[in-house]
């Protein structure tokens, strides 16, 4: 009988308290694990969205990065439009392999109840904008065509050559192309040829930005650097600061997240000292009796502070597990707190988070433990079993 | 052999100094029984637990088979425990959640020892248990788990086996009992010495010590 089964018998001797003591650990470890996997899974995402866009960086009238942020990624309407010459600027510069004007707009569509992100493009840039995609269908062959992402088509069970109609527009749109689940943003919008939007909005040379692709992206901080300096009024924006801008965005809820849950595990940590030491002041006696049987300081440490890891070690496999298994729910909640959050899947389980986790859970248990190990160790055994 | 000679063992309540032992001195031959009798509060168990290792005289010296241990330190004090003593107690202390068979072992896990379940059934049969080993102590009776303390002080082969009121806790059939199981190990060879308010048992024993207010009467 090694000590570990000695030691999982003396947790079963309270259970009710030794099952609180494991369920604040828990939940603990059930929420650092989430946090962090959320915070991994939130970069990952927009990483891979930023990916989607095919784009090495965007050009914008002067402001906040964050606004080129929304703009990329959350399809808000920026109210600024970039000069058109500045089109004709950048194509003096070399080492730039494409240059795709954008214009993002909302459009109330009242038939279904809803406003319709419609992302103007030039549609003869998407095979090298969106390689990735496939496309059910065709690209529009002309200004009234447009292609829709899945969660769009599906939701509204379009098919190709159906009609999509805008109240304040004369003009109706038919349905050219249906684009295959993406897993990304792109499945919320529907694709519009740029002539069409600007004049929908009745901006005939409007674009809110430009997105570039470069020959070689190991050139991009000198193209980037070139077109500041030459070209005045705008400002660039690369995918990697778009995606630090939003990391950061993430941070401070993180950070709060993080705080909470610390507090959690303090708590959590000294109710399961509490536990062990109310144990040992109960097993005085049947202590001094096992020094007087043979066991020595150590052994009696060992006991204690076995009890301690198998609480925490537990607990911290119950969290993780909770935490996968209920990962749907916790990211709907923790989804409430940060302003924007990258389409797909943010919690998945990852084996490394799991194993920090796991180390954690065991250095609270080594922490908690200590003392009432260290105090069972120096019980004098006389005096435990006088009693 | 035990040998004690001159011993004092004092206690300090406040600035108040108690004599829980003075000038005791006697020997324990192997193979004897011994009783320990006296009112309460005469050093019977202090003089029981000095014997047993588990705390050390201030003055005059213990020696165990000519190996004085009153000054040793509390790591070679703990292999002594290990190897040559045995302790039974009034309570028993069993642990509840672990098995008849569980409970004997414990010495042997602490002295990383490693025992067939053979022999260990063979100590457990020798206390009349064979058919409760894997029973847990609420199962038993009073005489039961303190024939379970009797083998766990067993499991290691000791030279000596400490009784403490072995049969404070029991009815007259299950002290009959536990005293003729600790006569029959004495006739195999164990020495037993034995604390007891029992003076009907006592005096069954080879020999009685009497003590009073911490000396021998």
């Amino acid at each position: 009988m090694p000590y570990l089964k000695l030691a999982f018998k003396n947790i079963l001797r309270h259970k009710t308290r030794s099952l609180l003591a494991f369920l604040g650990i828990a939940t603990s470890v059930a929420l650092i694990f989430s946090i962090i996997s959320f915070n991994k899974g939130f970069e990952r995402g927009i990483s891979r969205e930023l990916d989607a866009t095919g784009l090495h960086f965007m050009v914008v009238s002067s402001g906040c990065p964050h606004e080129v942020a929304s703009l990329v990624l959350h399809a808000a309407v920026v109210p600024k439009f970039l000069d058109v010459e500045v089109i004709d600027k950048l194509k003096d510069f070399n080492g730039i392999d494409l240059i795709s004007p954008i214009l993002i707009t909302q459009l109330p569509n009242p038939n279904k109840g809803r406003i319709d992100i419609i992302y103007g493009m030039d549609m003869q840039h998407i095979p090298k904008l969106k390689p990735s995609w496939q496309i059910n269908g065709n690209l529009p062959s002309n200004d009234y065509e447009v292609i829709v992402g899945f969660e769009i088509a599906d939701h509204d069970k379009l098919k190709i050559g159906d009609i999509i109609k805008y109240p304040d527009y004369p003009k109706n749109f038919r349905v050219s192309g249906i684009i295959q689940k993406t897993g990304g943003q792109d499945d919320a919008y529907i694709f519009m040829p740029l002539n069409a939007i600007q004049e929908i909005l009745n901006k005939p040379q409007g674009v809110t930005a430009i997105g570039v692709k470069i020959s070689r992206p190991e050139e991009l901080s000198r193209i980037t650097e070139e077109i500041s300096m030459k070209v005045p009024g705008i400002q660039i924006v690369t995918m990697g600061q778009v995606l630090n801008s939003l990391a950061n965005l993430a941070a401070s809820a993180k950070t709060l997240s993080l705080s909470i849950a610390m507090v959690a595990i303090i708590v959590s940590a000294v109710g399961v000292m509490n536990l062990i030491l109310m144990a040992i002041f109960e097993r005085t006696q049947e202590i001094g009796m096992m020094r007087a049987v043979g066991a020595s300081r150590y052994d009696i440490f060992k006991i204690i502070m076995n009890e301690t890891i198998i609480i925490t070690v537990s607990g911290g496999i119950a969290g993780i597990i909770f935490a996968v298994v209920a990962s749907g729910i916790i990211e709907n909640f923790v989804k409430l707190f940060i302003p924007y959050v990258p389409s797909g899947r943010m919690l998945l389980f990852e084996p490394l988070i799991a194993v920090f986790c796991l180390l954690f859970a065991l250095s609270i248990g080594i922490l908690s433990g200590s003392y009432p190990a260290w105090k069972a160790s120096t019980i004098s055994p006389i005096e435990a079993i006088r009693g | 052999m035990i040998e004690l000679k001159d011993i004092e063992k004092i206690y300090l309540r406040g600035s108040e100094r108690v004599y829980a032992l003075r000038g005791i001195s006697f020997s324990v031959m192997p193979g004897d029984f011994i009783s320990i009798t006296g009112p309460s509060g005469s050093g019977k168990t202090t003089l029981l637990h000095l014997i047993g290792c588990l705390d050390k005289p201030t003055k005059g010296t213990i020696k165990i088979d000519g190996v004085e241990v009153g000054n040793m330190k509390e790591s070679d004090l703990l292999m002594i425990r290990r190897q040559k003593i045995g302790f039974v107690f009034q309570q028993f202390y069993l642990i509840p959640r672990l098995s008849v068979l569980e409970n004997v072992m414990l010495p042997l896990i602490f002295a990383g020892k490693k025992k067939g379940l053979d022999k260990i059934t063979s100590i457990i049969e020798t206390v009349g248990l064979k058919d409760r080993i894997y029973h847990n102590p609420n199962q038993l009776s009073g005489g039961e788990m303190q024939r379970v303390a009797v083998a766990r002080a067993l499991i290691n082969d000791p030279d000596i086996l400490l009784a403490d009121e072995p049969t404070g806790n029991l009815d007259t059939e299950n002290s009959e009992k536990i005293f003729e199981l600790l006569m029959s190990l004495n006739s195999k060879g164990l020495t037993v010495i034995m604390v007891t308010h029992n003076s009907e048992l006592a005096g069954r024993a080879k020999s009685i010590i009497r003590l009073k207010d911490g000396g021998i009467q």
